[in-house]
């Protein structure tokens, strides 16, 4: 207690001397910045982080405070933070393009960055660039909310020795939509028939985190529903090609469900527990919004390179390619932040395109890199030795891509949030609707929220 | 038949009544338990294996967690002692607040004392977790977001209102003679709180100290509320972390668990007496 | 208890001399008084009447009301609520009160037993809730292994079925509550007065007999007062449903305490999450003045 109030005396005192002498605050670059960074699946990930912010601590001469949290949390006390407005400086969340900045940059809650992507814009793949245009209510227009740091679009995994137990080979899994899907549902009839407890089909329906979304959206685009937000943000679920199309998706997603071709738990799984079922043999091919299957399989060669086959998502029913939905992993920096100067100074380091290669490659190529230059210049991204990372580059970044529609309006967060398509499936899977009935439901929910997002 | 067996029948039944009642109790009781144990002794590949015993019995996990030597424990003891700061300052704040009020309340006769009683009653019926968005907010106001202040703050709210019951209970017993004698040798009230109320309630500041300690060493939603940093989260945050991850290192997660949980099964132990005791001080009257 | 262990018994001796023995000032004792009064009086309005005062505000906007009842999670999680709140407090405290009268049985097989019966309640929750849902796992769990090994067939789908989740967080809540009630109600029969049973017995009054005529009448206000509070506490029960069933499958295992925080902080409406939070106060009121009245009695205090 009286060690305390000394304590108080002697800084009370010492402010009023430095009142007294005016001694200027000190240089505001030398303010720590505050960063929270989403943990990554497993340690490279973060070391990769972690050491980029100790090298431009060394450079710059600002105290970084990192601090590293699981995707899901993070998120929620991101809305938390900006509800109070006591925020971090920056931001990094894996699902914030989905989840968090498309109705935090509505509500004007974030700093705008067109400043910092303008210092790299000639180098941002397209994609990536309209995937960080947001939508601002209070200052009615769009403009650039995020900076790109990184990307995937959905990949799919398959268990090669289980293709070959069940009498078929790599060049047996065909090619287009409801013919590659089917292909797995023989494949499982015939590994039980030789007396494994295994499921041909591994996807997520859960109602929860951004796996089901991904997948969900992904066939919705294959059915032809890839119009379903206009970029100029209206709704066009009206439109009788995108509501067949959400219908087909339902359906091809939900009857395999219903038929025993996938695990039962799908419907409760969070975003690893596909990861977890497939390193347990539990299943033969899992689609995954990253190649993170295949890399944290790296120390195991015989894995890497001989056991798991990674592919993009089938083409069309027609055999056309299938546009793939790119999910960017933005930085931010919400308003309120105490440190922005300090922030947007890491963040301009951070994106130099060698920066960003290092920091990418470190994590082990989980994620595709947002820029093209990197991909041309390090021939990292496209090793032919390597049976994953090339297929990745080419479905994400070379062939034709688009943003996710909250890029459109913000109102498509909401309908992610709340999972209405996940919620959807299990109302056919659950309470036994059809899926048209399913369909209507989720059309009049949706209808529901771009009501409270009006863009002028 | 005479009584005497037929009073010998009905003892023995009741005796097998008691040994099926308690081998149900004893398999209820351990099984979650025991999976905790399973998970934690085996090896991190064996996570999914279809056995009912641990396949690989390894006190691996337990190593590992001792020595921080897994990516996803690395700062362990740290929250551990975060967690311990949080329960001891509980522990001692409501004490220190549930003592001076009940003293109030039922030594110094003050007339506002149903006052007191009353908003302690209505703390004491608020369910925790309901303000949880509000106090969000608040702690921001009072700038105490990532500071296990604002975790201390809403557990001793939380803890104060039974601490101020149990003591009042409890303080009944002491006569008020006691005060009324050192009242007339001229002791001030804070002589009177610190020379005989405390002392004598001893017991029930063991229990209470003990039940504080508990309800802190539980809490989950307002630790990960309100704490962020690394070096500032609770374990049960900490191990909130373990469930995204691409692996499944759940051997980890339970040894770090576990040892979690050695600490209140150590204090509940040693304390239990007067912890049962003290907690239930008041039963039914009459 | 580091209060006491610095205080010596010498210290107890009056050091005052009788000289000062006139009555003391009132207004230094009420000065006293207001000083020992103040910390909670510090906590109450810092952190319960700020807090439920803004929480009330927060909750105030019509239009979240609007956007919670058009949403079909909310009249589920409703039912949810009732559900849980009905089946998982009144099972529970059935069973610690039956289980109270086995532990008033003499000897040391039942201390050992009331030993190891209260590990629920000692072992912290957070890792006991992750535990049963692991344990519940339908694919690796320890259960449906052991159903495995035992009939080769697999067992139900724990955590994937509406109806199984809810039962699992129902299961999860009474093992980790069990154990204190039955404490309090062990407290309860010992205050009963032995001579009452004894009296009974040599009337040949049967074990169920007195049961309803001796137990159960003495217990009732007690057991009653305990159904209330422990209503109350469950409502605000968020760990037992997050860690267990998480709100699944298909978000139909959410009570209102964890869709509050999945509105205000997964869907970032923190309106909505306190609108749906306050959903609950029809229920809480009535459930509040009942037990203030009973308390007030004065024949139960807790």
């Amino acid at each position: 207690m009286t060690r305390l109030s000394r304590r108080h005396t002697i800084a009370g005192m010492s402010a009023l001397t430095a009142a007294a002498t005016f001694k200027p605050r000190p240089a505001k670059a030398a303010e720590p910045v505050t960063v929270w960074w989403t943990q990554g699946y497993y340690e490279a990930e973060n070391q990769a982080v972690t050491d980029a912010m100790k090298a431009w601590e060394k450079t710059s001469g600002t105290k970084v405070n990192l601090t590293i949290m699981n995707g899901p949390d993070l998120i929620s006390k991101m809305i938390a933070a900006m509800q109070v407005g006591d925020v971090p400086d920056l931001v990094h969340a894996v699902t914030g393009d989905r989840f968090l900045v498309p109705r935090a940059a509505w509500d004007d809650k974030l700093v705008d960055l067109s400043d910092v992507v303008d210092t790299q814009k000639n180098e941002f793949h397209k994609t990536a660039l309209d995937s960080s245009r947001f939508y601002n209510q209070a200052l009615k227009k769009y403009s650039y909310y995020t900076v790109p740091i990184k990307c995937s679009t959905l990949m799919e995994e398959v268990w090669r020795p289980l293709i070959e137990d069940a009498g078929f080979s790599d060049n047996d899994i065909p090619k287009t939509q409801d013919a590659y899907f089917d292909f797995f549902q023989v494949v499982q009839d015939r590994l039980r028939g030789n007396g494994k407890r295994i499921y041909g089909l591994g996807y997520s329906m859960a109602t929860k985190e951004a796996d089901s979304g991904t997948l969900f959206h992904s066939f919705l685009v294959a059915y032809g529903g890839a119009g379903i937000v206009a970029p100029n943000g209206k709704l066009d679920i009206d439109d009788p090609a995108v509501r067949k199309a959400a219908m087909t998706a339902l359906d091809r997603l939900t009857g395999p469900y219903k038929k025993g071709y996938v695990p039962p738990g799908a419907i409760n799984w969070g975003d690893v527990d596909n990861n977890n079922a497939f390193f347990a043999k539990q299943i033969v091919m899992t689609p995954n919004a990253t190649i993170s299957i295949a890399v944290a399989q790296m120390e195991k060669p015989d894995q890497y390179y001989k056991q798991v086959i990674t592919q993009g998502i089938p083409n069309g029913n027609d055999g056309k390619p299938v546009l793939g939905i790119v999910s960017v992993s933005p930085c931010l920096i919400p308003k309120g932040a105490k440190n922005i100067d300090g922030a947007k100074e890491l963040l301009k380091a951070f994106i130099q395109p060698d920066n960003l290669n290092k920091y990418l490659k470190e994590t082990r190529g989980r994620f595709l890199p947002v820029m093209m230059s990197n991909v041309k210049n390090d021939p990292y991204w496209q090793d032919p030795a390597d049976p994953h990372r090339p297929v990745a580059v080419d479905f994400g970044l070379i062939r034709p891509t688009m943003p996710w529609w909250m890029a459109y309006n913000p109102a498509y967060s909401a309908v992610l949030s709340e999972q209405i398509w996940a919620q959807a499936e299990a109302n056919i899977t659950q309470k036994n609707m059809t899926p048209e009935q399913a369909t209507e439901e989720a059309v009049s929910r949706i209808k529901a929220i771009f009501e409270r997002f009006q863009i002028a | 038949m005479s009584a005497g067996s037929r009073a010998r029948a009905d003892r023995r039944l009741v005796d097998a009544g008691v040994a099926v009642i308690s081998a149900v109790l004893i398999v209820w009781t351990i099984v979650p338990l025991y999976n905790m144990v399973r998970v934690s002794l085996q090896d991190k590949d064996d996570v999914f294996s279809s056995s009912v015993f641990p396949t690989t019995s390894t006190l691996k996990a337990f190593q590992t967690a001792f020595h921080e030597s897994y990516w996803l424990l690395a700062n362990f003891w740290g929250q551990m002692a975060t967690s311990f700061y949080i329960g001891i300052t509980v522990a001692f704040l409501t004490l220190a607040i549930g003592t001076l009020t009940s003293f109030t309340i039922s030594r110094m006769r003050i007339r506002q004392g149903w006052m007191l009683t009353n908003a302690a009653l209505l703390t004491y019926m608020i369910p925790m977790s309901f303000l949880a968005i509000p106090f969000y907010s608040i702690m921001g106001k009072y700038g105490l977001t990532d500071n296990p202040l604002a975790v201390i703050a809403v557990e001793v709210t939380f803890a104060t209102p039974y601490a101020i019951f149990i003591f009042k209970q409890y303080g009944a017993s002491i006569p008020h003679e006691l005060d009324e004698a050192a009242r007339i040798d001229g002791a001030s009230p804070p002589q009177i709180f610190f020379r005989i109320y405390l002392p004598l309630m001893a017991p029930a500041l063991v229990a209470i100290g003990t039940y504080a300690l508990l309800l802190s060493w539980n809490e989950y939603l307002y630790a990960f509320l309100l704490l962020s940093s690394d070096s500032n989260i609770t374990v049960p945050v900490g191990l909130g972390k373990f469930l995204n991850s691409d692996e499944a290192p759940w051997n980890y997660l339970m040894a770090a668990a576990i040892i979690y949980a050695l600490p209140p099964m150590a204090i509940y132990y040693t304390f239990r007496r007067k912890m049962n005791s003290g907690l239930t001080m008041g039963g039914v009257k009459g | 208890m580091a209060l006491t262990t610095t205080i010596d018994n010498a210290a107890l001796t009056p050091v005052v001399s009788r000289r000062t023995r006139r009555p003391r000032l009132a207004g230094a004792d009420r000065l006293w008084a207001l000083a020992f009064a103040t910390p909670y009086a510090a906590v109450f309005f810092a952190f319960v009447l700020y807090p439920v005062g803004y929480g009330l505000w927060l909750g105030s906007d019509p239009a979240s009301y609007l956007q919670l009842f058009a949403d079909p999670v909310f009249p589920s999680a409703i039912v949810n609520t009732l559900i849980y709140l009905l089946v998982a407090v009144n099972l529970k405290l059935v069973l610690a009160l039956l289980l109270s009268g086995l532990f008033m049985r003499k000897g040391r097989w039942m201390k050992t037993l009331l030993l190891l019966f209260i590990l629920p309640w000692a072992v912290p929750g957070i890792p006991s809730f992750i535990s049963i849902h692991w344990m519940l796992n339908s694919q690796w769990g320890l259960i449906n292994n052991a159903i495995w090994e035992l009939f080769q067939t697999d067992g139900p789908p724990w955590l994937d079925n509406s109806t199984l989740a809810l039962s699992s967080v129902i299961y999860a809540h009474i093992w980790k509550w069990l154990p204190f009630w039955t404490i309090i109600f062990l407290a309860g029969r010992m205050a009963i007065p032995r001579d009452l049973y004894e009296a009974a017995e040599v009337d040949g009054a049967s074990r169920i007999s007195r049961f309803i005529h001796i137990t159960f009448p003495l217990m009732a206000s007690l057991y009653f007062v305990c159904t209330l509070l422990s209503t109350i506490w469950a409502l605000g029960d968020f760990n037992s449903v997050r860690f267990v069933s998480g709100g699944g499958p298909a978000l139909s295992t959410h009570v209102l305490a964890t869709l509050g925080i999945r509105n205000a902080f997964e869907l970032g409406n923190p309106a909505l999450g306190m609108a749906t939070v306050l959903s609950a106060l029809p229920l809480l009121i009535p459930l509040v003045i009942l037990l203030m009245r009973q308390l007030k009695k004065g024949e139960v205090e807790l």
